[in-house]
């Protein structure tokens, strides 16, 4: 696990730093090629594999073809062992304190290592979720756009009906304004005809009755005083006849 | 891995050397080592994420009462609570040496902290300074003896801060150490009464993880109220 530790430090020291800067650039030769950095290769998503939380897999990996699955295990215990018996490490009350806290560490791992994994990823999550949540939302405000332009599109497209409704009622308002001052016209002109009618019809009358008038002052100054008596005797002769026949026809 | 011919139980706070060369500098690099520069990429693994989230939430609270001129000090704060933070827990494995229960480490750390404090607010606002040397509302005739007494109290705060680092962190692996020989010793005599000391020992370890966390955010926790005081 330090191991791994110590490799990527390295790597990393070899492009920082001014002697580390040199060790990189020995292998290279001076500006021979157009080398970038881009793409840049992607990175792990997890970190290494290890088992028992310590020894990387790349151990195990290395071991099987030679001494199959148990082999790292036999290794382990012989080395063990091997320190033990040799002395080399005494057991003693360090001991103690080692397996206390080691304890302490693998319960602590084994109990709150999901949670604060799981933590840790949130934290991630909501760092892309807010970023994708800014995307989105460019992404849906510029749909929204696109939609409303449409519209406005489709709305010029009716423009021109609106255009035409608008000419037509134009139209109409001047036939109506039109008709009616033709109308205005006829009924004045017919008034004008009518008074010429009347004035006309007057103009006869008149000359009828003063006519008839004349005819009548002239034939009643025509008849003398004898035709007058002439004319009352014979309306009284006329009466007394008239009485007589109708007398007769009163007693028959 | 060395022959531990346990002479006394101090030998563990002896300054490590190895043939004669000093691996003070080692052991007091060491936390340099656990915490990986930030890459450049965007999305950092877990272990970085967690570190600087924990750093970043912990210099917020940290500066929260402190004004603008406070917190020119964030990085030193933090990088100080990362330090002690450390060195402590690593002092928690077995066969390290935990320089912080060294005094003149603590002392180095305090001392130098501290006069910085006092001599920003002694320039900086002389008589609120000053003031702080008098308590509000003390009854006239207490006036002088409290001044004395709330003298004494500013220039033992490097002490205590200090000590109480060094005797913590010291009284917590002696204990561990006496508790696990006496473990180690009772193993072939008694061995229920061994377990029980195992027990012990386990419980006490716990309380050291928690001792090393507390006593370094006390520190700075007590160098920022003293910041407070006077910036």
């Amino acid at each position: 696990m330090l191991s791994r530790l110590v490799i990527v430090s390295a790597s990393a020291l070899k492009g920082s730093g001014p002697l580390g800067a040199g060790l990189v650039q020995a292998s290279r030769s001076l500006h021979t090629t157009s080398q970038s950095l881009a793409p840049v290769p992607p990175l792990p998503e997890t970190g290494g594999k290890v088992r028992h939380g310590l020894f990387p897999e790349e151990l195990f990996q290395l071991l099987y073809p030679k001494t199959g699955v148990t082999g790292p295990y036999m290794l382990g215990t012989g080395l063990l062992v091997y320190l033990l018996s040799k002395e080399l490490y005494v057991i003693n009350h360090e001991t103690f304190a080692a397996a206390s806290i080691g304890t302490i560490i693998v319960v602590g791992v084994k109990k709150f290592g999901p949670s604060v994994a799981a933590f840790a990823d949130k934290l991630n999550e909501e760092k892309v979720a807010k970023a994708q949540e800014v995307k989105d939302q460019a992404i849906s405000v510029l749909t929204q756009a696109i939609e409303d332009e449409k519209k406005e599109q489709w709305r010029v497209e009716g423009r021109s009906m609106l255009f035409d409704a608008k000419r037509n009622n134009v139209a109409m308002l001047l036939e109506t304004n039109y008709r009616e001052r033709l109308h205005m016209v006829t009924t004045e002109v017919k008034r004008r005809l009518e008074y010429q009618l009347a004035l006309q019809n007057l103009h006869r009358r008149m000359e009828q009755e003063h006519l008839v008038s004349w005819v009548e002052k002239n034939v009643v100054s025509s008849i003398t005083p004898q035709q007058e008596k002439e004319s009352i005797a014979k309306c009284i002769t006329d009466l007394k006849v008239l009485a007589k026949a109708s007398q007769a026809q009163a007693r028959a | 891995l060395v022959l531990t011919l346990v002479l006394s139980f101090f030998d563990q706070f002896l300054s490590p050397t190895f043939l004669g060369i000093p691996l003070i500098a080692v052991a007091l690099a060491l936390p340099w080592v656990m915490f990986p520069a930030l890459p450049s990429q965007w999305l950092p693994n877990r272990q970085l994420l967690l570190q600087s989230w924990f750093i970043n939430r912990f210099t917020q609270q940290l500066l929260l009462p402190l004004n603008t001129g406070g917190h020119k000090w964030a990085l030193l704060f933090a990088s100080l609570m990362l330090f002690l933070i450390t060195l402590n827990m690593l002092g928690l494995l077995p066969y390290t040496f935990t320089p912080t229960t060294q005094l003149s480490l603590n002392l180095g750390l305090a001392v130098p902290l501290w006069l910085a404090t006092v001599i920003i607010g002694l320039r900086n606002q002389t008589t609120v300074a000053l003031g702080h040397l008098l308590p509000e509302g003390t009854p006239t005739p207490l006036i002088p003896v409290l001044v004395i007494i709330e003298t004494i109290s500013l220039f033992i705060r490097p002490l205590a801060l200090g000590v109480r680092l060094t005797a913590n962190l010291t009284a917590g692996h002696l204990l561990i150490q006496l508790i696990a020989t006496a473990a180690f010793v009772l193993l072939p005599l008694m061995p229920a009464v061994a377990a029980l000391t195992a027990v012990l020992l386990l419980l006490l370890t716990l309380l050291e993880v928690a001792v090393a966390m507390i006593q370094a955010y006390v520190f700075v926790l007590l160098l920022s109220l003293y910041l407070q005081e006077n910036i």
